[in-house]
């Protein structure tokens, strides 16, 4: 009986009540940047009234935005590709020759979580001084940006890795003829197409998200515009915000897509569901 | 020869045996590792010990706890305290709440998407915080907020007492919004190890729901629970961006920090700044030590 009331009534209450507490703040900030009425003013009647998507235009014509955005986007580029350049071979070793040092390497890639991005930029602002000639370039960013995003970039190649034979892959490959490079380049990598998107997305991700260390290194990237930008035009700010945390949300979303079909296949395929 | 030394004793053998034709040359496997350690090194590790050798400098330049202690006293000391108090707070909340919500999805059984909607958006929501999370609840309840202004339609003022999205209760608040997402992603594996034949077998055995949550439910669930109660803690501990955003004083140790690192501060300050900074990252290592431990232990029942 008691199952019944908890599944009838308080299970859905508990779900409206979380919905409505993760929806109204992106619905209050939606409102905020995009409806041209003061909250004074609103009533339900007006709720649909003067909504425009001015004032994220204007957020694009202000001359810093093209700067910043395409700074982001070449730090998002170089942190992926850094990211596959040296966790793909990396992880491939561990797998085939290295298995029992996993769990080591795992660890290692959860250390981000004890070094956090304020300790980490309190780090480079000590050596700053010693090397100038890197840490001036915006783009010295980038391997912070690496480390950064290991604990999600790792799990999404390994994990990817864990779902193949990784070890007849490359011992046909070998026997036929292939040295490591190519080994990697054309047999592994194909293989590993849907974990390596999930990796370049999720770097965008955390490029796209990181604040601390552009702040305090005053790095103009796009969430320093976004913030920086905020004080001049509350609105365009705001707008930025949601742009951003749309391109974030649709990212992972495709995540969640292109990587559960297959493994739910497979699941299928072994008999186990 | 060279294998057995190279091998702890114990399970070295037989997996040594099992791969014999990789493992034949385990130390210059080690080798393959060495632009992967190197990289961590130059832009973690470097960093890190470079902190650490800033807050152990005195004023002249001789190794020494002055900074570390200075750290740790006066409004620094404050700063600790109250990141702590709402840190402890909002892991408190995140912990409690997100379990609920996982255990809500986890008996959901009819839209059967519901359950899949929830472990989806808790994949977004735990990751969203920054800029975008600030915005989205400055707009609710801050002082010209929608939600404040739906509370003043019903009769509560919300700043009538000492409220405010840079105080303890708004930060919780705040925070939440990843913490209760972050909590259902940790704890419901665990939710789903819980075997229905455990609850037979208590039933069968005379026990009622009661007896079957406080003597197997809550044990096995204890080292998930109390593991994710440590990762919100450290979570809300070293967030930055989110709180820069809602409130400009430097009471939380991570804005301090930043505060210090900005450069407004004479000379011998610096290191003081260094010192929170040693401070916070031993606080993440003892914390990320404990939840990893007890992660391995919640994985036993986790198959």
């Amino acid at each position: 009986m008691r199952g019944r009331v908890f599944g009838r009534v308080v299970a859905p209450l508990i779900l409206l009540v979380a919905a409505a507490f993760f929806i109204l703040p992106l619905f209050a900030m939606m409102r905020f940047a995009l409806q041209n009425v003061q909250v004074i003013d609103l009533r339900w009647s007006n709720l649909f009234d003067k909504w425009s998507l001015a004032p994220l235009w204007s957020a694009f014509s202000d001359d810093q935005f093209g700067r910043a955005l395409t700074l982001s986007l070449k730090l998002a580029f170089g942190t992926g590709l850094i990211s596959l350049l040296l966790l793909v071979p990396t992880i491939v070793w561990v797998h085939l020759r290295l298995p029992r040092a996993r769990s080591t390497v795992e660890f290692l890639t959860i250390l981000p979580y004890v070094i956090p991005a304020i300790g980490m930029v309190a780090g480079i602002m000590v050596i700053k001084p010693h090397a100038r000639w890197f840490l001036n370039s915006d783009l010295s960013l980038i391997p912070f940006y690496v480390v950064l995003a290991l604990p999600f970039t790792f799990r999404s190649i390994d994990s990817g890795l864990k779902a193949l034979d990784l070890r007849t892959l490359v011992e046909a490959s070998r026997s036929l003829g292939y040295g490591w490079i190519r080994t990697i380049v054309h047999v592994i990598v194909p293989n590993l197409r849907t974990a390596i998107l999930s990796c370049l997305f999720l770097t965008v991700a955390v490029v796209l998200g990181e604040y601390t260390i552009a702040d305090v290194l005053l790095k103009r990237t796009f969430p320093a515009f976004m913030g920086e930008y905020r004080g001049s035009d509350p609105k365009g700010g705001y707008g930025l915000a949601i742009l951003s945390l749309v391109v974030t949300t649709l990212i992972f979303m495709i995540i969640g897509l292109v990587s559960r079909p297959k493994s739910a296949r497979r699941r299928r395929a072994r008999g186990t569901i | 020869m060279a294998l057995i030394f190279t091998n702890p004793p114990g399970e070295g053998g037989a997996v040594a045996r099992a791969t014999a034709p990789f493992t034949s040359q385990r130390s210059r496997s080690w080798l393959g590792l060495v632009p992967f350690l190197a990289f961590l090194v130059l832009f973690l590790i470097v960093p890190a010990i470079s902190v650490f050798s800033q807050a152990l400098r005195g004023a002249n330049g001789e190794f020494g706890f002055a900074s570390m202690g200075e750290a740790f006293s006066g409004q620094n000391l404050d700063a600790f305290w109250f990141s702590i108090t709402f840190s402890a707070g909002a892991a408190a909340v995140g912990t409690i709440l997100g379990t609920l919500l996982a255990y809500v999805a986890a008996s959901i059984t009819r839209p059967r998407w519901l359950r899949n909607a929830v472990t989806a958006f808790s994949g977004v929501a735990a990751n969203m915080g920054g800029l975008p999370l600030a915005f989205a609840f400055l707009s609710l309840l801050g002082r010209q907020g929608l939600g404040t202004k739906l509370l003043n339609g019903v009769g509560i003022d919300l700043y009538a007492g000492d409220f405010g999205l840079g105080e303890v209760t708004g930060l919780i608040t705040v925070y939440s919004y990843f913490n209760i997402p972050l909590m259902v992603l940790v704890i419901l594996p665990a939710i789903d190890g819980l075997k229905p034949a455990w609850r037979e077998a208590c039933s069968s055995l005379g026990g009622n729901s009661s007896t079957y949550w406080r003597r197997v439910g809550l044990p096995v669930l204890a080292p998930s629970i109390l593991g994710g109660f440590i990762l919100l803690f450290a979570n809300s501990f070293s967030a930055y961006a989110t709180a820069a955003q809602l409130t400009d004083n430097s009471k939380i140790v991570p804005l301090r920090i930043g505060f210090f690192l900005g450069g407004d501060v004479s000379v011998g300050e610096d290191a003081v700044g260094y010192a929170l900074a040693a401070w916070m990252i031993v606080i993440m290592a003892v914390a990320m030590i404990l939840y990893w431990a007890l992660r391995r232990r919640a994985e036993r029942w986790q198959s």
